[in-house]
């Protein structure tokens, strides 16, 4: 070691060195980025919308600001009533699917771990179902019947499980994973027994079919902005965890040692990421995909921390949402493509690019 | 010097309440026992090893120690006071444990790693360190000589530099006792000695107390004051040249060893025997003992005296008359905690029994589990081999009711049947030990008597 030069010595610790981008910097790029999302998908549209317009309408709507309308007052609604929803409703769903899939994969160590591993797929698969087939369109005029129901069954579902894999006060993560698989396929065969037992004509199963690929079906303000009490809650929760989050990778027992109540951590872990997916779920149906890569697209470039991760894995999620839906909105317009399919179309072989591209084996 | 610092701490010890104390800990996964009744003390600045075979639960001691477990029956104290009535927290300030091996799923650097050793400390909503913490991190990276890595990823490094890593997160701790579960387990010599080198200075440099689970024997009569052997119970707590007792390791480890000091060494080696050599072999068992329960106790020890060398068995381990016989047989026959004598068992009982010359049957409690015991020494008695019986002194008048069930007899009877068997065979009955001692040495004189013509 003496002998080493300092230069030898230096080069040597860069190469063993794995560099990663520092945080702020990524957070900068990313919120920007969020922003610039967030523009060009209220601009794309049946019309579209010069950008200028855009701000000046958002800055007039924060009643700060008093530009004077040049343009058609048709074209605030669209914003306001139209896309706005939809765009907002696409970013809360991606980021709080993404920071789920986060708490998830950390708490399990499973890097295979996405949103829906314990339950809460098919819990709010079998609620809208459910709501398809019950006579009530919606619970009072602001909720959807399906977003309530899918929310519901999404949170129930997942209680269940956690419940059925509780053994003398533990829950094992293996246990809690095979109780998730098994309560999966019994409330997919349900689902399918209902659609089986009631053939109505009228049935909207192309709804149905919509719903389960990955649709964000926004209307009006109100779920969105339920949608966003909850996920933003989560949000802080989720932030507040990340050395629990750290700390639970060296395994229960070093966790333990180191002071921490494990199963109560686990369950609250649990109970946060289960809310944000439910609080996806019933606004955008079953999106797959950003959940799952999301937070290792993150790790590849800013490395495991949660502290980091989760913050950008948010704001990634977002932006990846936000694109997806511009795509499938605009590919066939004036048709609606679900959203789940681009997820998965261009999430995919981003991810394989990213993974492929990093010269070293990826540790996750 | 080294004798010096051993006095000081030694002083330091009798004066105060233990630092880490189990009282008559009993634990087990399910019904079956792993430990039963253990009771240690251990003193501040002590730095004790733990010695035991595989699967002697030397890690679910330290586990139980620790926190992680909870004693089925009996207490940890910590500084006096129950581990359950401390917070996690308090406890995780105190004691830090060096795990043997860490699984570490994400490429955590080691800066990282050691800084979640602050885990405890740490109490604001998001988590934010205080100074304080960056200080301990820095110091506890430094004292293990980690400082250099704390960029690299702790998954790229070699395994001393890893276990180091965890010394460093353990010592984030600020603890005042570690405990390490064979932190040289999977080390080459270099990183052995270098980790235990590291572990001697916390304990003499840094007033760490330290426990730490080990296999290597050497190592630990080199690095250890004070040994503990462990088999679900603690067998022998004492310096080095007292544990590590050739008679005593081949019995706990069932192999045969040699323990000296080597040339220019200052310390005890063991080393495996040579084999062409039979000197180390122990004089052939002449008697053997089935006792249990404490019945066994003044008989084994009056053998012990009298230089008679013994079988004992079977017995479980957690009963009082195993542990002894462990250090006054020459031999002892082994069966799980709390299990009936299971047919293997029964046979290494039976080739003892062709093997001796006498057996002395203890009163020993009968039960369903034990009964088979008492069937095998009727067949040898049966077979031609002496047999005496210790039974508890009866009171006068009682002697010709043998007919009734004796009351350490819990298998309606059955045994009491084979005991009278026994003695039809010609089983000698005496009252007491001194007197089965004498009859057992006018036996074992006619035997060698015999023998000799």
């Amino acid at each position: 070691m003496k002998t080493e030069t300092p230069f030898s010595r230096s080069l040597l610790e860069q190469s063993q060195r794995r560099r990663y981008i520092p945080l702020p910097i990524i957070l900068c790029v990313l919120s920007i980025s969020l922003l610039l999302a967030l523009l060009l998908s209220v601009s794309v549209g049946s019309t579209a919308i010069p950008l200028a317009t855009i701000v000046k309408v958002v800055l007039n709507g924060t009643r700060l600001f008093h530009f004077v309308p040049s343009w058609d007052s048709s074209i605030e609604v669209i914003i306001w009533n139209v896309r706005m929803p939809v765009v907002v409703g696409s970013a809360l769903v991606g980021a709080a699917l993404a920071v789920a899939g986060a708490l998830f994969q950390g708490i399990l160590r499973n890097p295979l771990a996405d949103p829906f591993l314990i339950g809460t797929s098919s819990g709010a698969a079998l609620g809208a179902t459910l709501s398809f087939i019950l006579p009530v369109a919606a619970l009072g005029t602001l909720f959807p019947a399906t977003a309530v129901l899918a929310f519901v069954g999404a949170i129930l579902t997942v209680l269940f499980v956690y419940a059925l894999a509780r053994v003398q006060g533990q829950t094992p993560v293996v246990t809690l994973l095979l109780a998730g698989v098994v309560v999966n396929s019994v409330l997919v065969a349900l689902q399918t027994l209902l659609l089986s037992l009631f053939p109505r004509a009228d049935f909207p199963f192309q709804a149905l079919f919509n719903w389960l690929s990955g649709e964000i079906a926004v209307t009006s303000w109100y779920p969105v902005l339920i949608a966003a009490v909850l996920v933003l809650l989560g949000l802080v929760l989720a932030l507040s965890l990340t050395r629990v989050l750290d700390a639970l990778a060296l395994g229960e027992e070093s966790a333990t040692a180191l002071g921490l109540n494990v199963e109560a951590w686990k369950f609250g872990i649990v109970v946060v990421a289960s809310l944000m997916t439910a609080a996806a779920v019933s606004i955008s149906g079953l999106i797959g995909f950003v959940g799952l890569v999301t937070p290792h697209v993150m790790r590849l470039l800013l490395g495991p921390e949660h502290r980091s991760l989760l913050p950008a894995s948010a704001l990634g999620g977002a932006i990846f949402l936000i694109l997806a839906d511009l795509l499938s909105r605009t590919v066939i317009a004036p048709a609606v493509l679900p959203v789940g399919i681009f997820t998965a179309l261009v999430g995919a072989p981003f991810f394989l690019f990213l993974l492929r591209r990093s010269k070293r084996e990826y540790r996750w | 010097m080294v004798a010096e610092t051993e006095t000081r701490q030694g002083l330091d010890v009798a004066s105060s309440v233990p630092l880490l104390q189990a009282r008559d800990v009993t634990f087990g996964y399910n019904r079956q026992e792993l430990l039963h009744e253990v009771s240690l003390a251990i003193q501040t600045g002590e730095m004790v090893g733990l010695l035991g075979p595989n699967g002697s639960g030397k890690t679910t001691l330290l586990r139980l120690l620790s926190g992680i477990f909870q004693p089925r029956n009996g207490q940890i104290l910590l500084e006096g006071r129950e581990l359950r009535q401390w917070g996690r927290r308090d406890v995780a300030q105190r004691i830090a444990v060096v795990p043997q091996e860490l699984h570490m799923p994400f490429a955590f650097t080691v800066k990282h790693m050691v800084e979640m050793g602050r885990t405890p400390f740490i109490r604001s909503f998001f988590g934010s360190q205080g100074s304080r913490d960056r200080e301990a991190v820095q110091e506890a990276m430094a004292i293990a000589g980690v400082a250099d890595l704390a960029e690299r990823i702790f998954n790229e490094l070699s395994g001393g530099e890893r276990q180091r890593v965890l010394v460093a997160m353990a010592l984030a701790q600020e603890p005042s006792v570690l405990l390490l579960d064979e932190p040289t387990a999977h080390l080459d010599i270099k990183y052995q000695i270098e980790t235990l080198e590291l572990v001697r200075r916390l304990n003499r440099e840094h007033k760490v107390t330290v426990l730490a689970a080990l296999h290597d024997l050497n190592l630990a009569a080199r690095y250890f004051p004070r040994l503990i052997l462990f088999q679900r119970g603690i067998v022998a707590d004492s310096n080095p040249a007292e544990v590590l007792d050739p008679a005593l390791l081949r019995r706990v480890y069932g192999v045969d060893v040699q323990v000296g000091i080597m040339r220019g060494s200052a310390h005890l080696s063991v080393l495996p025997p040579v084999l062409e050599e039979k000197r180390g072999l122990p004089e052939r068992p002449v008697v053997h003992v089935i006792a249990g329960g404490g019945s066994g106790e003044v008989m084994m020890r009056a053998l012990a005296d009298a230089h008679i060398p013994f079988v004992a068995g079977a017995l479980n381990i957690g009963d009082s008359d195993h542990t002894l016989a462990l250090h006054l047989a020459t031999e002892v026959i082994t069966e799980q905690p709390y299990a009936p004598i299971s047919s293997a068992v029964l046979d290494q009982v039976r080739a003892s029994l062709r093997s001796v010359a006498l057996l002395i049957l203890c009163p020993v409690p009968i039960g369903a589990g034990n009964l088979a015991l008492l069937r095998e020494a009727l067949f040898a008695a049966q077979r031609g081999l002496s047999v005496i019986m210790l039974e508890e002194q009866v009171s006068e008048g009682q002697e010709e009711s043998l007919e009734a069930i004796l009351p350490r007899d819990y298998t309606e009877g059955k045994g009491t049947r084979l005991l009278m068997l026994l003695r039809q065979a010609g089983a000698t009955v005496v009252t007491s030990v001194s007197e089965a001692l004498e009859c057992a040495k006018k036996q074992l004189a006619d035997e060698t008597f015999l023998s000799l013509q």
